[in-house]
């Protein structure tokens, strides 16, 4: 992994769907941020900022039939899942039309086959079960869990790996690696690499230090059918960056890690890549949102009736 | 005197006992640079160094775990568990080896270890963030459980605690960090395991701990508006218990209302109800009641309100108690 993580060997490419579903992303965490400081939101909130090409990338790669774990930095996660930003962010605050009536909040959705928890670990063992239970009920499909660096520090990770590949089961990791774990560097929590420790459980892993959608899926598409196929688990790591905050105000990092982590930014690198048509899928979505905080905001708080 | 709030007299009282005893160490997630969520370890490992104040992993069985390894070792730990609700993944460190260990060593294996944990509701968190775990490590066997309350107690309790030489669950009420009151910092505080009168009265007995004790003064004050006269005791250490001042009090006042912010059902207030069913009975007026949380998961923050006893739900059960 190279120090500013995401490089590119090309410019970035994207189609229109998947610039507006990164721009949608962006737009939304934005609007949560500003959010917050109005004091319209309770609670805490963890933002993707810098990461969404993550999820948007993994989109084509999956089907409605996987399973989809999200964790505490899930935003992405959800609405690369689903075209819902309404539902997620009433659930966020706790309005009709939430996607769990409120209850859950940013960090515990549950909705059709997706599932986060803000719990560092915790997924991944019940991934390793529903993985399972698709390879038995449903050959073809798999169970994609997202964790970060910092999770791998919970030992709930090292027994679903040996699961897993004890079992070849249909598991995909995707470890989007922001050098951060809240305020601890990964140099400072994280003892060797993540792919020594896959590879420690006969688990395949896959670096990727790209943010170019096309590049990613590349690589990507041929080990991720092997995983439906062949039930060949795979830890896939994304050297990527945390722009924001782990929540608010509680960024320890050196000023120039930030700047170094905004020069590498896809927002920057796709805005480069094709000024126009950037800036108006940008708009597009900016006012999208703008749209979406309105309506939201405007509605009764949601009511949760098993 | 000093003013202080309760974090930072905890901050304080964790700096007092690293300067007195270079065994002492404290380690947890983010308590180094960042000084802790809650800011309780703020500059310490500033001044005493990343050897003495640990960033751990995201492993809270794997912190309980190493801290006991320490302990072992002849060190004091001082292990944070960022939220209530994160602490269970370090049940199992803290059942099968921190609470057992000694025992099984008939006492000869000392571990002093302690482990804070900031508790409760109130400050609308989400959920995991404000739970109120403290019954189950009351039923276990082996630890002392104890919760501060206020400022002058966090500073000497933490202390106390630190040199302890048993394994402590110390619980800290986060939304009373930010409540500030004066501070001695040469007192020698309480013994640990003794609970306090908060509040002198002669009619009714309210038990509280942690969090909760402020929400009774400030009913015991209310109800002295009426004329009711309530005494408050902050219990300070749940196990063991100061049974003989709870008993002494009870007797005295006929009428009792435990009160915290886990649920009600098999919480930390049955025990209450029973001992002093047990121990009070010729002198009680009334059953002993209790008031806390509901059997549900800690609710979004925008229901908590409903879910956390306060003065008037503490008031309510006050009332029925003079009603029998």
């Amino acid at each position: 992994m190279t120090e500013t993580g995401a490089t590119l060997l090309h410019a970035p490419r994207a189609d229109d769907d998947d610039l507006a579903r990164l721009l949608l992303i962006r737009h939304f965490e934005l609007a949560l941020l500003d959010l917050f400081g109005r004091g319209e939101l309770n609670g805490t909130t963890h933002t993707c900022l810098g990461q969404e090409y993550v999820p948007v990338a993994l989109r084509r790669l999956l089907t409605e039939a996987d399973f989809v774990f999200g964790n505490h930095r899930g935003h992405g996660h959800y609405l690369a899942r689903f075209d819902d930003p309404a539902g997620l962010l009433a659930e966020i605050m706790g309005r009709e039309g939430a996607v769990c009536g409120g209850v859950g909040g940013s960090q515990h959705i549950l909705r059709d086959r997706y599932v986060s928890t803000g719990v560092q670990g915790e997924s991944l063992p019940v991934a390793a079960g529903v993985a399972l239970h698709l390879k038995r009920t449903e050959p073809g499909t798999l169970a994609c869990v997202f964790i970060g660096d910092g999770t791998w520090g919970e030992g709930a990770v090292y027994e679903a790996l040996n699961l897993a590949s004890l079992w070849r089961l249909p598991l995909l990791v995707i470890v989007e690696n922001n050098g951060i774990a809240q305020s601890t560097p990964t140099t400072r929590q994280m003892a060797g690499t993540v792919r020594a420790r896959a590879e420690a459980f006969g688990v395949r892993h896959h670096g990727i230090e790209s943010s170019d959608l096309s590049t990613i899926r590349a690589e990507l598409a041929p080990l991720v059918s092997e995983v439906r196929i062949e039930g060949r688990p795979l830890v896939a790591e994304f050297a990527t960056h945390r722009l924001g905050p782990h929540s608010k105000g509680d960024d320890t990092r050196d000023p120039e890690d930030v700047r170094q982590a905004r020069a590498g930014d896809w927002y920057r690198l796709y805005g480069e890549a094709d000024p126009e048509r950037f800036a108006r899928a940008d708009e597009a979505q900016r006012a999208h949102v703008d749209a979406i905080v309105r309506d939201v905001s405007a509605r009764p708080p949601s009511r949760w009736e098993p | 005197m000093t003013t202080l709030t309760l974090a930072k007299a905890l901050n304080e009282g964790l700096r007092r006992s690293m300067e007195d005893d270079s065994k002492v160490l404290v380690m947890g997630e983010d308590v180094g640079k960042l000084g802790g969520v809650f800011r309780v370890t703020d500059g310490l490992q500033k001044d005493f160094g990343e050897d003495r104040v640990i960033d751990t992993p995201l492993a809270e069985s794997g912190i309980i775990g190493t801290a006991i390894g320490l302990a072992l070792r002849g060190y004091r730990p001082v292990c944070e568990i960022q939220f209530d609700g994160f602490v269970f993944p370090a049940v199992n460190q803290i059942i099968t080896q921190l609470a057992k260990m000694p025992l099984r060593s008939l006492g000869a294996l000392k571990l002093p270890v302690v482990v804070r944990i900031p508790c409760g509701g109130g400050i609308g968190a989400v959920e995991h963030h404000s739970e109120s775990p403290e019954a189950y490590f009351t039923h276990t066997a082996g630890l002392r459980v104890v919760a501060c309350s206020n400022p002058a107690d966090g500073y000497s309790m933490i202390q106390e605690a630190i040199r302890a030489d048993d394994p402590i669950i110390f619980f800290e009420p986060k939304r009373r960090y930010w409540d500030k009151s004066e501070v001695d910092l040469t007192a020698t505080g309480l013994p640990l395991d003794q609970a306090r009168v908060a509040r002198p009265g002669a009619d009714i007995t309210l038990l509280a701990y942690g969090p909760m004790v402020k929400t009774c003064l400030e009913a015991a004050a209310a109800a002295a508006e009426d004329g009711r006269d309530i005494e408050v005791i902050d219990l300070r250490s749940l196990n063991p218990l100061d049974m003989g001042m709870v008993a002494e009090s009870v007797k005295r006042t006929g009428r009792c209302v435990v009160v915290h912010e886990a649920p009600v059902f098999t919480g930390y207030g049955a025990e209450l109800a029973a001992r002093i069913t047990e121990q009070c009975f010729y002198h009680l007026e009334s059953p002993v009641l209790r008031v806390g949380g509901f059997s549900t998961p800690y609710p979004p923050s925008r229901l908590e309100e409903y879910y956390l006893p306060d003065l008037d739900r503490v008031l309510d059960t006050v009332d029925r108690a003079f009603a029998y």
